[in-house]
């Protein structure tokens, strides 16, 4: 098996990264594919949180990369979606532990075990971000509506570039009525300043927080508009290139919408 | 140099395209030049036949009357066809040489000063031009763009941009889309620049030591140059 990394990686914290890590590799999972989601954020652990799966944790990646442990004895199967592992970051070591060489080494072995291996990145430029990329095929780069986002996700796509990983973006956390309103960044406005590939628009859910708070997979809830989209975007990873891109739109506009597609106000 | 030296370099011939070329010495006296344009012309009679010559008086001020008298006297003596003063555009002033030097040298030997770049410049990225940068792409915001002489951006400008580092007051900052987020020019800062609601070409430069920004295409303000310089 030659498996593929991708890293999931934003530059600033807190715009979803550890979410998108966990829904795109459970949808991933349910595409059939044999999926570990490794948690770099050595020292902030969340993805394990995220998937509910906290209370399983025996061994961690350090201990993995560093052969304390053999790679099975570190990943952790999800028993809701078949073929879900998390390997888990270390919450008491710091992120100078490991080094980009060691995680080149330990990044032969996952490929050989799994399909897809998604690496959540840390925020910021350093170590972290350093090792998480180290070993990456590819790159997803999540971004939100905001200019602060906007920066770094473009300092991050400037980084990956220099290591000729070619990024993908995910905007996550659109507010459709906002944007109609002119209050947001619209998707447009963000490709065209950070010129890559769109891959997925997440809108923004109440769902993901119950989600997170539950460790209920994302992607499981039916009625999450976040998780469907986290779902196509997994799909479009898998190779479903045809798949449109979907644009959140806000509720209730459809005759303003067809106004708009007929050539009447705005 | 003797006088009868000085006299035989009093007038100089040579081909010019269909015709020719002489060039006098206005400062001897008619006769002089006379004898010396029938020593000149005489081995040359047989192409001086009907042929166009043009006199060439150098900087020096030669009269008129005296194209006509030596004009005369070719005609009668050789049989040449028409006779005319080589026509000069005012003196040969500073400007004038640096405009023929440019016109007829200089640009093809010229070697670039101009740092030419394709792309996108982005967040945390430093691009330094020893002299002008050119970007034919965007400078993104957190982006910073520097040179010694002038920048232009064809595209957009949202990063920072330092032009005439580190000292250059006459340097300029051009962009399609111009909304930096800081500009220097020299010394001179300017920031929080009003953004425009639509994009098109505008351009910074230092006026009465601040920066102003305007319309590139109104203002124009290399248009009004008479005829090309290397910048």
């Amino acid at each position: 098996m030659e498996g593929k990394i991708i890293v999931v990686t934003s530059g600033k914290g807190g715009v979803g990264k550890t979410t998108a890590t966990a829904s795109i590799g459970a949808g991933l999972a349910m595409e059939g594919k044999r999926v570990a989601v490794v948690d770099m954020d050595i020292g902030l652990r969340n993805l394990d949180v995220v998937m509910g799966l906290e209370n399983r944790i025996v061994f961690n990646v350090v201990d993995a990369v560093k052969g304390k442990c053999k790679l099975a004895q570190a990943a952790i199967k999800d028993r809701r979606i078949n073929n879900l592992f998390l390997i888990p970051a270390s919450q008491s070591d710091n992120k100078n532990v490991l080094i980009p060489e060691d995680m080149v080494r330990f990044g032969e072995t996952l490929k050989a075990e799994y399909d897809y291996i998604l690496m959540d990145c840390p925020a910021g430029i350093e170590r972290g971000f350093e090792n998480s990329v180290a070993a990456a095929d590819e790159a997803l780069v999540v971004c939100m509506p905001e200019v602060s986002s906007v920066r770094d996700a473009d300092r991050v796509i400037g980084l990956l570039y220099a290591r000729s990983i070619t990024p993908k973006l995910i905007v996550n956390r659109i507010v459709p009525e906002m944007v109609e309103r002119g209050d947001m960044l619209s998707h447009e406005d963000i490709v065209d300043v950070l010129s890559v590939d769109l891959i997925g628009l997440v809108p923004m859910d109440d769902n993901v927080i119950v989600s997170t708070n539950t460790g209920n997979p994302l992607v499981l809830q039916k009625e999450s508009k976040a998780g469907a989209a986290f779902l196509r975007i997994a799909m479009r990873v898998n190779g479903r290139t045809d798949l449109p891109i979907e644009v959140p739109r806000a509720q209730g506009k459809f005759w303003k919408r067809m106004g708009t597609k007929f050539g009447l106000g705005k | 140099m003797s006088a009868e030296q000085q006299d035989k370099n009093a007038v100089r011939v040579k081909g010019m395209g269909d015709g020719l070329c002489v060039m006098l010495d206005p400062d001897r006296p008619p006769d002089v030049l006379e004898e010396e344009l029938t020593r000149v012309f005489t081995p040359l009679r047989h192409l001086a036949v009907n042929a166009r010559v043009m006199l060439d008086f150098g900087d020096g001020e030669g009269g008129d009357a005296l194209v006509g008298k030596l004009g005369d006297f070719l005609r009668d003596s050789f049989g040449v066809g028409e006779v005319a003063r080589i026509a000069r555009r005012g003196k040969n002033g500073p400007d004038e040489r640096l405009r023929q030097r440019d016109m007829d040298q200089s640009w093809h030997h010229y070697r670039s000063d101009v740092l030419m770049l394709t792309g996108r410049v982005r967040s945390g990225q430093k691009v330094t031009a020893r002299r002008h940068l050119l970007i034919l792409g965007d400078v993104n915001p957190g982006a910073e763009v520097a040179a010694g002489g002038d920048i232009i951006i064809m595209g957009s400008l949202a990063g920072t941009a330092a032009a005439g580092q580190t000292d250059d007051l006459e340097s300029i900052v051009l962009a399609l889309d111009f909304r930096p987020t800081q500009v220097q020019i020299g010394p001179v800062m300017a920031a929080g620049l009003p953004a425009s609601p639509r994009p098109f070409p505008e351009y910074a430069h230092v006026e009465e030591g601040g920066i102003v920004v305007e319309d590139y295409i109104r203002a124009n303000p290399f248009g009004r140059l008479p005829w090309p310089e290397v910048r």
